[in-house]
């Protein structure tokens, strides 16, 4: 373990209650700005199905509500408590509910079992861990919980997006972006904006395998596979 | 929390299986209120509040 590596553990900790804090303080009106899905997880989700569904960073549960129609069962995980309530409360209202858990974890310690997700979504949430290796961790934990066919969608802020100004070479940055509360106090969050090379480099140092990867409306997304670097989870992605 | 998630939920930090324990089911669809999951290996204990179970890291609880 480098200097480097024991620094980002430290700040494992103090990063998920960070963030959980911020999201438990936003959680309403953050729910009520995030209604729909985005049309990148629709075109993912069509066509699949599976018994079991994962949302990891499921926040309202937006794309979980899709998801849910797609598998018998969807867990959602968060590491905000409030945004599950919000998202349980949402379930309830809209009538997905009896398909759908949620659970509070951490997106770089899943937990969930050994490859039991058929269908997985892993949408804006990576980009709030701090520090490439607890990115990368999550990832191979996401990969470790794919069933083998499985398949998820991972997207993350990236540094295509219009409001970024155009930066050399293939190195993404650390930022924070100020949310505003109704009061107008402000609450920041952390985030990690991707290069698009940056995060297929992320990937394949990770325990996924990409199937496809391309970036649409500023995000970098990927369809993942289990598997990696280390081969196929025997299934065909040809055509 | 329906107790079927005990087939997809594990120790967040060795992954193995939760033990459940029961303190109050919701008298209507026995969903689980509240209770403890404790993990078969390690014995690190996680609860289940307001029907949500915590499966944080101890570290990264409040």
């Amino acid at each position: 373990m480098t200097p480097g590596d024991e620094r980002e553990t430290r700040e494992a900790a103090p990063n998920a209650r960070a963030l959980a804090a911020t999201y438990d303080r936003i959680a309403e009106q953050f729910s009520a700005t995030r209604e729909y899905p985005w049309p990148e997880v629709e075109s993912f989700l069509d066509a699949r199905e599976g018994g079991v569904g994962l949302d990891v960073g499921c926040g309202n549960g937006r794309h979980a509500e899709p998801l849910a129609a797609r598998v018998d069962r969807v867990v959602g995980v968060d590491v905000s408590r409030d945004l599950l309530g919000v998202a349980r409360r949402r379930a309830r209202e809209r009538g997905y509910a009896d398909a759908l858990s949620f659970v509070r974890g951490d997106a770089a310690a899943l937990p969930v079992a050994d490859a039991t997700v058929d269908v997985g979504v892993y949408v804006a949430a990576l980009h709030h861990l701090r520090g490439r290796d607890r990115r990368v961790a999550s990832l191979s934990e996401l990969a470790r919980a794919l069933a083998p066919g499985g398949r998820a969608l991972v997207s993350a802020w990236s540094t295509e997006h219009d409001r970024f100004d155009p930066r050399e070479g293939d190195a993404g940055f650390d930022t924070s972006v100020d949310w505003t509360l109704p009061d107008g106090e402000t609450v920041d969050r952390f985030y990690h904006v991707y290069h698009p090379a940056e995060f297929r480099a992320d990937l394949e140092a990770s325990g996924l395998r990409t199937v496809e990867a391309f970036v649409s409306s500023g995000n970098c997304y990927a369809v993942v596979a289990p598997g990696g670097s280390s081969g196929s989870d025997g299934s065909d992605d040809a055509g | 929390m329906k107790e079927s998630l005990l087939d997809i939920i594990c120790c967040p930090l060795d992954k193995h299986d939760l033990e459940l324990t029961v303190e109050e089911r919701d008298e209507e669809d026995g969903e689980i209120v509240e209770g403890l999951l404790v993990c078969t290996d390690c014995g690190e204990e996680y609860p289940i509040e307001e029907g949500i179970p915590n499966l944080l890291p101890p570290d990264m609880r409040e």
